[in-house]
């Protein structure tokens, strides 16, 4: 019978398989410590037995760690412990998070991992997260030393206990990294200077849409814009002093309070400059759409007169520029333009989220290695081989100079110790892009780093910087922005008239508004007590 | 053959609407495949919609060249076969007793079913217990948690209540015991049932993305979905002095395209000669359900 023939292959099969498997997943645990240290390293005690740990954090497509990869010997020879990771996707953070809320649940905490959307509170009330306080003076005083002081005073302050415990390691950004660039190459052709004021600003704006700098003979150009959710044109807001990351409005000191700078009047008027803007076709009309692709789209087909984003990174668009239209451009830092009535600044947040938690585990060598393991890789001099990874992996030698390798998820494993971005220094990025760029690519990359000295004065830390997520708890939707992408887009859009404004500001702090903002100069104030 | 005039519009009118309709349907698939087929450049300039501008086959030589991507879409296939086999089996097995009223238990059992169609276990003891079990980081969840589905089952319990009576007291004076009468008799004259499941459980299986998220780490046994996900998921994360992908004539939108093509391609070829199970298996489970 065939369907009798089909159930009996149909057994085979499963038990085929179960048998394969047994066979292959017994097979991760008898080569532990097979191979020595390499002779000369002082950071891997040749005594001790090498401690494999699990180490949480993001992937985006690249391979796991697995014992005895040649990423999990690199680690081991560099950090003198082993670090195990498994393939936990990122996907914007929801699937990580989701796998390791799983992992906690079944009892499985990993013993380094990243927290996320301040789920480190609950652990840390739990008792389920190391109490740090202590233990990284003694064990690891490079992570002390690595973050400031100033920021350990608001991890202290953030402490869901309320005992001013370091429960986290937080990653500091040093320096400012995110301002708006201009197309100076542009301004050039057009015997324009760089605009200072937001009138001068407005006509070059004027002159790139009209004048042709891109000298195609097609008026296509797109002097400025932004993205979805009214994202990514910071610097249309800036000039106002409007707080903000990425399009996410923050909170900074207004009006003598803590305020979140979207109900400020500084927005308001920073709106009313988009809508203007928009109207008159400076502003990319499907601002409220792009995505990143297509709005990265729209900048490498030598478009866009000024647009967002890493100052340091611009070769990624010149280079694409230089590949589809055969132009080296220019983009500069576009500074801080004169509005009168408002102080401007591109937003600085030092202290950014949390980078790792430890488990809270009786096992004191697992506790000790993950304190090593911390220690060792906050440890300067080994940043720039933890940035190269594995040779031939990661890198290759190019003329006894170290080459980056181009991303290959097939190929490479997760590089999952990244220090130096979770403490980042102007100083090391400058050397890395300085050290690692071949001669061809020189000119591109040499701009972002005139771009990083050129763009720290228009920084300011701004007041919000450390606020735990905590504040938003139960009201997701503040935090989402939800209300605000709304009435932004539609005021962008002239859907709204900017009056709409004030119903807005009214919404928001009747929805939960007021009482995040309770919390927040709470806690404001007793991180400045 | 069409009388009036009336009815030819009318005729007309549905095509026309039909092949607008169809044509809507078709245009986002065209758009990726021609995206899978254009260099970069022109991709990333926006510039590709139903047709491949600067074609290169570069993307689809990246794709095909990857063992991982081929090792994930044979396990896929074998577990989708194996699965569906065994899934069958095991629903049959369980759905005769269930269609037999001198079977004493069979109403609490159907109870039983029931609930399990209507309440799902929450995510936490699901996972807690399927790691009981000893399938956590195993492939053999890529089968077992699909073998056997309520609603199928009911739909195939169904089926054999209609089955006529006469039949089976014919065979059981013939001395045939209940096995035989199903594997001899039921099975083979079920066939409009079994490909309506086989189908429902094939898709199921070869979909099937949330089990093995929860329950596969080891990258070695992804599914096709999961694999597929792991190419196209974005990175956000810039890296200071990463390499440079300028001379690479694909990037992540190229590929993404060329592999959400080839995972479909299976289903496209199969599609069409299963196409009328489907409707069938809808009209099994409403009529008699």
């Amino acid at each position: 019978m065939a369907i009798n023939k089909i159930g009996v292959l149909a057994l085979t099969g499963a038990l085929a398989a179960a048998v394969f498997t047994g066979c292959s997943s017994n097979n991760s645990d008898n080569s532990s410590a097979s191979s020595p240290p390499a002779p000369g390293q002082s950071v891997a005690p040749k005594s001790e037995e090498v401690v494999d740990l699990e180490v949480w954090n993001g992937n985006n497509g690249f391979k796991p760690i697995t014992k005895d990869s040649p990423l999990y010997n690199f680690y081991k020879e560099k950090l003198g412990v082993g670090v195990i990771q498994p393939y936990v996707e990122w996907n914007g953070g929801t699937n990580y998070l989701n796998q390791l809320n799983i992992k906690i649940a079944a009892n499985e905490m990993p013993d380094l991992f990243l927290p996320l959307q301040g789920i480190e509170d609950n652990l840390a009330k739990n008792g389920a997260i190391a109490d740090l306080t202590d233990l990284l003076p003694k064990y690891a005083p490079n992570v002390m030393q690595a973050i400031p002081q100033e920021v350990w005073d608001v991890v202290k302050a953030n402490d869901p206990t309320g005992q001013g415990k370091i429960y986290y390691i937080p990653s500091v950004l040093n320096y400012g990294r995110e301002t708006g660039l201009i197309r100076k190459d542009w301004l050039d052709k057009l015997g324009l200077e760089m605009p200072k004021t937001q009138d001068d600003y407005v006509k070059v704006l004027e002159a790139f849409r009209d004048k042709d700098p891109n000298g195609n003979g097609i008026k296509d150009e797109i002097p400025t814009g932004g993205r979805e959710q009214a994202a990514w044109m910071d610097q249309l807001f800036a000039m106002y002093g409007v707080a903000m990351v990425e399009g996410k409005p923050d909170w900074d000191i207004y009006d003598g309070k803590l305020t979140y700078s979207a109900v400020t009047p500084n927005m308001k008027a920073a709106l009313e400059f988009a809508a203007k803007l928009y109207k008159e076709g400076l502003m990319d009309k499907e601002s409220l759409l792009n995505n990143k692709a297509k709005w990265e789209g729209k900048i490498d087909s030598n478009l866009v007169g000024n647009y967002f984003h890493w100052e340091e990174s611009v070769n990624e668009r010149l280079e694409n520029i230089n590949k589809n239209k055969g132009v080296k451009g220019d983009y500069s830092v576009l500074p801080i333009l004169e509005v009168p009535g408002y102080k401007g600044f591109y937003t600085l947040k030092k202290m950014q989220t949390p980078a790792w938690v430890v488990k809270n585990t009786k096992d004191q060598t697992k506790l000790m290695a993950t304190l090593k393991l911390l220690n060792n890789m906050y440890d300067k001099n080994n940043w720039n081989d933890l940035y190269l990874g594995v040779e031939g992996m990661h890198y290759t030698m190019q003329d006894g100079k170290a080459t980056k390798l181009p991303d290959d998820k097939s190929t490479q494993q997760n590089l999952a110790l990244s220090p130096y971005l979770n403490v980042a220094t102007a100083d090391f990025s400058i050397n890395l892009y300085k050290n690692n760029t071949p001669d061809d690519r020189k000119w591109a990359v040499d701009q972002g780093i005139r771009n990083i000295t050129d763009a720290q004065p228009y920084f300011k830390d701004i007041a919000g910087d450390g606020m735990p997520a905590s504040v938003y708890e139960d009201y997701a939707d503040i935090n989402n922005r939800t209300l605000y992408v709304e009435y932004a887009s539609k005021i962008i859009l002239g859907q709204y008239p900017i009056s709409k404004f004030d119903e807005f500001v009214d919404k928001w702090n009747k929805s939960g508004g007021e009482e995040v903002t309770q919390r927040a100069r709470d806690w404001y104030a007793k991180v400045h007590k | 053959m069409l009388k009036t005039r009336g009815e030819k519009t009318f005729v007309a009118a549905i095509t026309t609407l039909l092949l607008l309709f169809s044509f809507i349907a078709i245009v986002p698939l065209l758009s990726v495949i021609s995206i899978s087929f254009s260099s970069k450049s022109a991709v990333v300039q926006n510039l590709v919609s139903i047709w491949p501008k600067q074609f290169t086959l570069d993307s689809w030589s990246y794709i095909l060249d990857r063992p991982d991507l081929w090792k994930s879409f044979f396990l896929t296939l074998g577990s989708t076969v194996i699965g569906t086999a065994l899934a069958l089996l095991i629903t049959a097995l369980l759905a005769y007793p269930l269609s037999k009223v001198e079977f004493r238990w069979g109403g609490v059992i159907m109870v039983g079913v029931v609930i399990a169609m209507i309440f799902k276990a929450p995510i936490i003891p699901y996972f807690l217990t399927v790691r009981g079990i000893g399938l956590y980081n195993n492939p053999l969840v890529l089968i077992l948690p699909h073998i056997l589905n309520p609603f199928n089952l009911i739909i195939m319990r169904s089926f054999f209540k209609e089955f006529p009576k006469e039949l089976e007291e014919a065979a059981f004076l013939e001395g045939s015991g209940y096995f035989r009468m199903l594997f001899q008799f039921v099975l083979p004259l079920s066939k409009a049932v079994l490909a309506t499941l086989a189908l429902f459980y094939a898709v199921v299986i070869w979909n099937q993305f949330q089990t093995p998220l929860l329950f596969l780490q080891n990258t070695d046994w992804f599914p096709l979905q999961m694999k597929i996900r792991q190419f196209i998921t974005d990175d956000n994360i810039i890296m200071p002095g990463a390499a440079s992908t300028v001379d690479l004539n694909y990037n992540e939108r190229t590929l993404r395209s060329a592999t959400v093509i080839f995972a479909m391609i299976p289903i496209i070829a199969v599609y069409p000669f299963l196409q009328r199970y489907f409707v069938k298996g809808a009209m099994i489970g409403s009529i008699k359900g």
